[in-house]
């Protein structure tokens, strides 16, 4: 067993020098985005977020998801963004160092009590993997079809070494127990440590498997 | 990876001489494509550990190298008895960064295949279910009676199984002539049929001796752990997405959605089996509202593209519950990321949970009346 | 030019004849003619015409049916025929794999299918034949870590346990393998050889399911051992005998079941458990532990348990028929031979064609009231299976929990009520001596 973990150890390291050649193909992507980029969603960058919000005001913003943005912005302050807010959902964007609190305010003030879906995106631009949080309502009758879209970002490195480097983000598991599974699926698909989970293991990838967490960016399918 | 980041089976375990691990799975009559490694000490279960992935196939990878429309077919794949509804929140949140109306008849088109969908799904979930507990005639019952429905969709779409029927836009093709009175037909019988299987099996003193009371999951806890579909609603959450975030035509539809307090096993099964004789309603109410005649399909430029990096989050009940379907789009022809949330995956979190101090006889029904699919959770 | 054979030639076809033939005559002779021989010399031979037909008379007089059939008739008397063909193993087998038959049409029809269809043209009526012949050409595989010899033994020691089983069931009067005047306790004792067979093979097989099965198929059969126990022993007290020949000519007028139906019903009961028929089918329960003990059985060891299970299911519905359904007692439906004709002859015109040494086989023999009680006994043992085929197609299987307490507090407990029953009948004088018999 130990002597399988070492050379698995091994393998991880030398991949990504082997891979380089292969990262040409996701260095293609972004080359078009930026230019689409920063103007619709800047993201977690407070800088360019209120040359963005104005822009986005005008149109006529729902009631009751403006509300629950509000709570969240007064409570908050600088240290959310609200990205958008359409109907039924509602979009923050948070630093890693605040996603636990406002996840907690989010949970204990505003009565959501579930994650339903937790996806990566990987943004090798910005050098950064965003994890977005889906949470929802159960117990709340009038929160039913609202959805507040947590995403905060992780720093991103070019050589993963999964669990040991500097990707990684704070649990949400002690606030919402759902996020378990998701939070082990973005761990092993993008590379996300998240610190406090009790169960960092992997979930669906096969036992052997010695690559690049397969959704980021820089992993290309062969023959694509 | 070191030792704590490897999966279930492989990480060293620490020897009890009273307590037994049996690799329940991958090849296993009761396991489907997982493995559920239990700890045992006697008849009883001290731990379980849910080891899926075995049919995982990347299907979030794949959506990320094909455009939009050529990603239709192989999206329906996780669950191809249900494929309609797998479909469903895509094609939604396509129409919505596109910016697409759909016409009144397509979004009855698409609720009456969703609803045949879910039933066809929904029976061969209670076959296995029926497998699972020793039941070999609630084995046979539902896979044969399931034909009369994928004959109906077989004449809508001209497949029998993997229907690809939906696209953005609207549905494929237009009901065959003559369609509704066929539909109602079939439907009415097929709603006598599942009726009988009262008598069989839910009604059978053994099968609810021996399901109530097992994998107690209760509100709080069905809450917490943020469960969907059959498994919410029988742990008394009355929350079905067809009332509470009404796509497409379920506003005007009188939709009932079935809801049980006991949240144990026998409720579990029971909930199913009662959406399906919900879902023959619907589709009854939406051939009567439906608009006879109309396009069922907007017409959209080749390639379509998405506006700018936008992102949109939808969600349909599917026979597993809540399925959402994240697009990230960056203005391509393909999407940047898409994250398919499927109700399977929700539930498998409750299974160590439920499993937990159960007898191992109680092992089958209380993981397959989660409602999980093993296929759809791995994706 | 057929099509079937395009191939066919009539000379190749008349030569494969005459080869045939001539490897049947060279193999007969060097191999099948001293085996007759020898097993000649162990049949005691019958006296013809005032000379002991030893075996080489016997020959000789092979092509004469008068010295044939008496040939015959000292055969069936002998406890080889017993134990092979009628009343044993071959009898047995016959109906089991009826039963098999009966079980898979029977279930398809209950599960709105159709069953096996292609095999031997009639309804799949050769399938069975067809998966025999699948298991033999089976490859036999042993776990590497098995305990061999008793994993190689365990399969031959459950038919032979099942075999014994059969031996004890008397079918007509007279026709009984081995009359015991303890049959019922010879019964006991062989059912108790199940679990420690069914365990031994388990735990020689050194796999985790399998173990757990054959736990659960000892916890099984040991507790619903006692209440089958218990419950015979009303019928024991009524009749005051352990013979089960005596048990059955007992009931000439009316079977124990009208007066000892909650008996019946605990030992129908404990029969399903100890037959691991669903509901009872935990040991083999397939969504939990594969298939219980016979998981790491492959090939014709697999097929030697299922023979000894269905025998095993033949055997116990013949001894419910035995001891509640009144055996071979029934209606007089065989009508009498035609004496006459059989003695003097079937008279055609000139012709009278008469077939000798048939009078005393069918007189002693083969007599219409045996016919009778054969045809009895297996309709009512056919009424039985049915009932215990019937609940694998409406149940589903029961937990280990439910299956103890069941055998241990209901079980029992109506056991004793049964024999509360029998005592009462026999002190109140309704039965037993002074009363209805």
């Amino acid at each position: 067993m130990m002597s399988s973990t070492n050379t698995e150890q091994i393998t991880i390291e030398e991949k990504p020098a082997e891979e380089k050649p292969a990262e040409e193909k996701p260095a293609a992507k972004p080359a078009a985005k930026p230019a689409a980029k920063p103007a619709a969603k800047p993201a977690a960058k407070p800088a360019a977020k209120p040359a963005a919000k104005p822009a986005a005001k005008p149109v006529e913003l729902p009631e009751f998801e403006k509300n629950i943005s509000d709570k969240i912005v007064e409570k908050f302050g600088d240290k959310i963004v609200v990205s958008f807010v359409k109907e039924n959902r509602v979009g923050i964007n948070v630093d890693k160092e605040n996603v636990h609190d406002v996840a907690r305010f989010i949970r204990d003030e505003l009565n959501y009590d579930h994650v339903e879906s937790v996806s990566g995106v990987d943004y090798p631009q910005d050098k950064e993997i965003e994890v977005v949080y889906h949470i929802g309502s159960y117990s709340d009758p009038s929160l039913a079809s609202q959805l507040i879209v947590l995403a905060t970002r992780a720093e991103r490195e070019e050589n993963p070494i999964p669990g040991k480097d500097a990707t990684r983000l704070p649990t949400l598991r002690d606030i919402f127990y759902s996020v378990e599974f998701h939070e082990r699926e973005v761990f092993e698909m993008f590379g996300v440590y998240f610190t406090g989970h009790p169960d960092n293991r992997r979930l669906l990838l096969p036992e052997d498997w010695a690559d690049l967490p397969p959704l980021r960016k820089d992993f290309a399918i062969k023959g694509r | 990876m070191t030792n704590e980041f490897l999966p279930p089976g492989l990480a060293l375990q620490k020897a009890d001489e009273k307590i037994m691990t049996l690799n329940v799975g991958p090849q296993h009559p009761g396991s489907g494509h997982m493995r559920i490694i239990v700890q045992i000490d006697g008849d009883y279960i001290v731990a379980c550990d849910p080891d899926p992935g075995y049919v995982h196939r990347g299907e979030e990878k794949m959506a990320e190298y094909r455009n939009y429309i050529t990603n239709i077919p192989h999206l329906e794949r996780p669950v191809i008895h249900d494929s309609c509804n797998v479909l469903y929140p895509y094609v939604l949140g396509v129409e919505d960064l596109l910016g697409i109306e759909v016409t009144e008849r397509a979004k009855y088109v698409r609720v009456i295949c969703s609803e045949l969908n879910r039933c066809i799904y929904t029976m061969y979930w209670l076959a296995i279910y029926g497998i699972f507990l020793g039941h070999s005639t609630m084995f046979m019952w539902p896979a044969g009676d399931r034909e009369l429905l994928i004959d109906l969709m077989e004449k809508i779409s001209g497949a029998r199984v993997t229907h690809a029927h939906f696209v953005p836009g609207g549905v494929r093709n237009d009901l065959p002539p003559n369609f509704e009175e066929v539909c109602l037909r079939q439907v009415n019988y097929f709603e006598k049929r599942i009726r009988e299987y009262a008598a069989v099996f839910y009604d059978n003193p053994i099968l609810i001796s021996r399901t109530q009371d097992t994998g107690v999951l209760s509100r709080e806890d069905a809450i917490r752990l943020g469960v969907t579909g059959s498994v919410l609603r029988a742990s008394g959450v009355d929350y079905d997405l067809r009332k509470k975030e009404p796509y497409d035509v379920y506003e005007e539809l009188d939709v009932h959605s079935n809801v049980m307090k006991e949240g144990d096993s026998y409720a579990r099964s029971k909930i199913p089996w009662l959406d399906m004789l919900e879902s023959c309603n619907i589709i009854k109410q939406a051939l009567e509202k439906m608009p006879k005649s109309g396009s069922v399909r907007v017409k959209l430029k080749p390639n379509p593209k998405g506006k700018g990096l936008n992102s949109v989050y939808k969600r349909v009940e599917s026979g597993r519950g809540s399925l959402g379907c994240h697009i990230v789009s960056d203005g391509k022809v393909e999407p940047y990321r898409l994250k398919l949330s499927v109700g399977s995956f929700r539930n498998l979190i409750a299974l160590p949970y439920l499993l937990k101090g159960e007898k191992l006889g109680n092992m089958p029904s209380v993981y397959w009346s989660l409602n999980y699919w093993p296929v759809e959770a791995d994706r | 030019m057929s099509v079937i054979a395009p191939d066919f030639k009539f000379s190749k076809f008349i030569q494969s004849l005459i080869s045939d033939v001539v490897w049947f005559v060279l193999i007969f002779s060097l191999i099948g003619f001293p085996i007759i021989m020898m097993v000649l010399f162990f049949i005691p031979m019958p006296v013809i015409d005032g000379e002991l037909l030893t075996p080489f008379l016997a020959f000789t007089y092979l092509a004469d049916p008068t010295r044939t059939l008496p040939i015959v008739q000292s055969f069936m008397m002998t406890d080889m025929f017993k134990i092979m063909a009628f009343p044993g193993f071959g009898f047995a087998a016959l109906l089991a794999a009826g039963t098999i038959f009966v079980e898979r049409k029977m279930l398809a029809k209950l599960q709105l299918r159709v069953g096996p269809f292609y095999c031997g043209k009639f309804e799949g009526i050769l399938q069975l034949m067809g998966d025999g012949l699948k298991l033999i050409s089976k490859e036999i595989i042993i776990p590497a870590k098995a305990d061999k010899p008793i994993f190689w033994a365990a399969p031959v020691l459950f038919v032979a346990s099942a075999a014994a089983f059969v031996a004890l069931i008397p079918v007509a009067p007279g026709w009984v393998v081995a009359d015991v005047d303890m049959g019922l306790l010879a019964v006991f004792a062989v059912i108790g050889f199940f679990p420690i067979v069914t365990i031994l093979s388990a735990w020689s097989a050194n796999s985790k399911f399998p173990f757990i099965g054959g736990i659960r198929a000892l916890f099984q059969m040991v507790s619903f051992e006692i209440p089958l126990i218990l419950s015979l022993l009303g019928v024991v007290m009524v009749t005051g005998t352990l013979n089960l020949s005596e048990i059955a000519a007992s009931q000439s007028s009316f079977p124990w079941i009208l007066f000892l139906p909650v008996g019946a019903i605990v030992f129908f009961i404990t029969m399903l458990a100890e037959l691991e028929r669903i509901p009872f089918d935990l040991p083999e329960a397939e969504s939990e532990i594969v298939a219980g003990w016979l998981t790491e059985l492959s090939g014709m060891m697999y097929g030697l348990v299922q023979l000894g299970t269905y025998l095993k299911l033949y055997a116990f519905a013949a001894l419910f028929v035995v001891l509640f359904l009144g055996g071979w007692n029934g209606p007089q439906i065989v009508p009498q031979f035609p004496m006459e004709i059989v003695t003097n002859g079937l008279e055609l015109g000139p012709v009278t064609a008469k077939i000798g040494g048939l009078e005393p086989l069918l007189t002693e023999l083969i007599t219409p009231e045996m016919i009778n009680g054969v045809l009895m006994f297996v309709l009512k043992t056919v009424g039985v299976i049915f009932f215990i085929l019937l609940p694998r197609g409406v149940f589903p299987r029961i937990r280990v929990d439910m299956l103890l307490n069941l055998g241990w507090h209901k079980l029992i407990g109506l056991a004793f009520v049964n024999i509360f029953i029998a005592l009462a009948l026999v002190y109140a004088g309704v039965l037993g001596p002074g009363g209805l018999q």
